[in-house]
């Protein structure tokens, strides 16, 4: 995937991206160098795409949460999450489209 | 502001997908038995429908009855309808995981069935969609309760409708 819109369902990642919001997840970002720790990215989950922030690496896997923390369903729930499955880096925000 | 507007509309040609962000509490709180009632309750508006009747030419006051009895009935069948989607999506969505998938692997047929089953009898009079939805939905109940190392059982149901509902057996040792 080298480049690709979604639109956000959930609050997890408020105040950083809201809910509806659409945002553009670039796959050349990490075709170079690879995530780092505090990077928003896509990945699939159960044939499902989340967005959450990187908050942990451990050789290849990444432990992942929202930044609305009360809240997320993220690695605490869904366990770490491995490089294979992260589809690309949350680059911008678009909020009206 | 006007080359913002034109990149904004240059980009609905982008096709879009949905990124979840969920902020669902991970309580693990779920159960198929709101998903049953809802099911039983559509079976029952709909044979509460079938069974009203009228006189030709009658009063109008007469209609006047029949035409709130048929709207009130509609409109708890199409809430009860859509209760059913919205309990079975919340499972599919929130419970049911890749393991379960690979264990089940029509699992995500039968809830599309479900889904279907549950508009048809919605936007219908029709037993026999009412009948299979609940049948499809205590199929789904089944593999939940397995899915939970449970036992299940279907016993009579105590509703007006008869039929069954899946229960957790707690007469068996899990």
């Amino acid at each position: 995937m080298l480049l690709s819109i979604f639109k956000i369902s959930g609050h997890s990642m408020e105040p950083a991206i809201r809910d509806g919001q659409n945002v553009f997840v670039s796959g050349i970002s990490y075709l170079f160098s690879k995530p780092k720790a505090g990077d928003i990215v896509a990945f699939r989950k159960n044939e499902k795409v989340f967005v959450k922030r990187i908050a942990k690496i451990n050789n290849d896997n990444y432990f992942v949460r929202g930044d609305n923390r009360e809240d997320s369903l993220d690695s605490r729930k869904i366990g770490w999450i491995n490089r294979k499955e992260i589809l690309g880096k949350v680059i911008f925000k678009i909020s009206n489209y | 502001m006007k080359i913002n507007s034109l990149f904004l509309d240059f980009l609905k040609f982008f096709p879009t997908k949905v990124a979840y962000a969920h902020c669902d509490i991970p309580c693990g709180i779920y159960d198929p038995h709101m998903a049953q009632m809802a099911s039983h309750t559509v079976i029952r508006m709909t044979q509460m429908l079938n069974d009203l009747t009228a006189e030709k030419d009658i009063p109008f006051e007469e209609r006047k009855k029949i035409i709130h009895q048929i709207a009130r009935l509609t409109k708890v069948k199409e809430e009860h309808a859509e209760l059913v989607k919205h309990e079975i999506r919340v499972l599919w969505a929130d419970y049911f995981k890749e393991e379960h998938l690979k264990k089940y692997p029509d699992l995500h047929s039968l809830i599309f069935k479900i889904l279907k089953l549950a508009s048809k009898a919605r936007q219908e009079i029709n037993m026999d969609a009412a009948n299979e939805l609940l049948e499809n939905v205590q199929k789904m109940a089944e593999i939940f309760f397995e899915t939970k190392g449970l036992k299940s059982v279907r016993v009579k149901s105590p509703y007006p409708t008869g039929g069954e509902i899946v229960l957790q057996d707690v007469r068996r040792p899990q």
